[in-house]
């Protein structure tokens, strides 16, 4: 092993829903700075990996290495779980998600919602978090809307402010869920830049997206899923502009 | 004005009676809900079986014959435990059930099995994507209730809630079968006594709506404070 542990490895991982194998055994790693782009068609099993990364859903079978920290799991009556969920909740709040619905929590205003989790599991002192949170909405264009609630922003600003609240947690590795694919296409751009300023800063990011620019553009390796499968994967010049497979062909091919 | 005939303040501390049953009914019926409706949804099949038959039975059998059974059941439990104990070990206990613990805690138990549903109702109401964030985030199940469930769960329980209170208010009234002097009980002996039903009935009519009035102000003002977050104030972008 390197001196430095990975941020994030994923060796072998399986998932079943029922008798459907939905994930047929995956693996990943990211190396720190790595801007990682799953890509492939709905219901290739690219949101569910990537849910299975912080163990929104548990995986079958498979190994989650976290910052070098293996995560425990046992087999109970109702299959595999993780062994310690104290475990589990502290490698969760190293692996910051945002949501392709932002999730903001909507009984707390934004910047609440950026100091909630870093005051109240990480322990950051009240000041410093609120200090930290305002640079942070600073930073996503959002400081005069930090007295707002959710329901009062529009979905960019949601989504740029769900970026603030996982930036907060100043994650190893942070995890998006198809972050503008419930935007309207005028404010996708917004989160996007957001987004790019984030890579260029050197951040560890996964991000499940149908945004092939982004793909192309920011990413330094793309992973195309097939039905569970890694289909192909690399960097984007490689796999964007030299697909190999068919399937990804296909799926690349302009759509109208 | 009327003339309450000297009965005035044995009907006021009767009123007070009738409110501490009440509030700390209320406050009792609060936490048995809030347990019933976690056990129901927990996923561990003894605490979901208990939690079931406490709400099956409880609201399948009427208030009154509860609290008879609990009262006079109970106090014929608890002797037979003490005249065990002092056949057997010759400890001389004597426990006398006090009617108004009696009444708080007969009355909890019942409306603990309606609350119980309420806020089920109000949990399940909750949306999924905003447990999720919790989840992510690395919060505890117990942070989540406190920090994100029960604040989001209030708003839809509120409702449901404030309908309980108002009926648990007026069952209230149903302790004096097991001996307590709550107001209505005081206005019922001085009718008795003077022959002028109405002289007290009203004054008790009175007070009931005067608490109802109070709590229905006192819940709008809860509701307004959970609703704060969920739409209704202009989005001024």
């Amino acid at each position: 092993m390197a001196a430095t542990p990975l941020p994030l490895e994923v060796i072998n991982l399986k998932k079943r829903f029922g008798d459907n194998e939905v994930l047929k055994g995956l693996s990943l790693k990211a190396h720190k700075g790595d801007v990682i782009s799953m890509i492939g068609a709905s219901g290739s099993g690219k949101s569910t990996f990537l849910r299975c990364m912080n163990l929104l859903e548990q995986p079958n079978e498979g190994d989650l290495i976290v910052h070098g920290e293996s995560i425990n799991f046992k087999q109970t009556r109702r299959g595999r779980e993780p062994a310690d969920w104290r475990q589990v909740e502290r490698i969760r709040a190293k692996l910051s998600m945002v949501f392709q619905g932002f999730n903001l929590w909507a009984h707390m205003t934004l910047l609440e919602n950026v100091v909630e989790a870093p005051i109240h599991v990480l322990g950051k002192p009240k000041k410093e978090a609120l200090e930290h949170g305002r640079a942070l909405l600073d930073r996503v264009g959002l400081l005069d809307r930090a007295d707002y609630y959710p329901t009062q922003m529009s979905g960019g600003q949601q989504q740029r402010g769900a970026i603030a609240r996982a930036l907060a947690m100043e994650p190893e590795v942070m995890l998006f869920d198809e972050p503008t694919s419930a935007l309207d296409p005028e404010l996708v751009g917004d989160v996007l830049k957001v987004m790019r300023d984030l890579a260029e800063e050197g951040r560890t990011m996964i991000v499940v997206t149908h945004e092939m620019s982004f793909a192309r553009d920011v990413s330094n390796q793309v992973i195309y899923l097939h039905q569970g499968l890694i289909e192909e994967a690399g960097a984007p010049a490689e796999v964007l502009e030299n697909p190999q497979s068919e399937r990804l062909k296909q799926f690349l091919a302009p759509k109208f | 004005m009327i003339d309450l005939q000297g009965y005035g303040p044995r009907l006021l501390e009767g009123a007070l009676i009738t409110i501490e049953l009440a509030v700390l009914s209320l406050l009792l019926s609060v936490v048995l809900g809030l347990l019933t409706a976690t056990a129901k949804m927990s996923r561990n099949w003894l605490a979901h079986r208990i939690a079931t038959l406490y709400t099956t039975l409880i609201r399948g059998v009427p208030d009154l014959v509860l609290m008879m059974l609990l009262f006079f059941g109970g106090q014929i439990g608890i002797n037979m435990v003490t005249d065990w104990l002092y056949y057997q070990f010759d400890m001389d206990i004597f426990i006398n059930i006090d009617e108004f613990i009696a009444g708080v805690v007969t009355i909890g138990l019942i409306f603990g099995a309606y609350m119980g549903e309420t806020f089920r109702g109000a949990f399940m109401a909750v949306e999924g994507g905003q447990i999720e964030a919790a989840r992510a985030y690395g919060m505890s199940e117990s942070l989540m209730f406190r920090r994100v469930r029960f604040p989001q769960m209030m708003r839809h329980a509120l409702p449901g809630l404030s309908n309980n209170w108002m009926v648990l208010l007026k069952t209230t009234a149903l302790v004096s079968v097991i001996g307590l002097t709550d107001m209505v009980r005081v206005a019922e002996e001085a009718a008795k006594a003077t022959h002028e039903p109405f002289t007290f009935l009203i004054p008790v009519a009175v007070i009931y709506l005067l608490i109802a009035s109070l709590s229905e102000w006192f819940f709008a003002h809860l509701q307004k404070r959970y609703d704060v977050g969920f739409g209704g104030e202009e989005c001024n972008n």
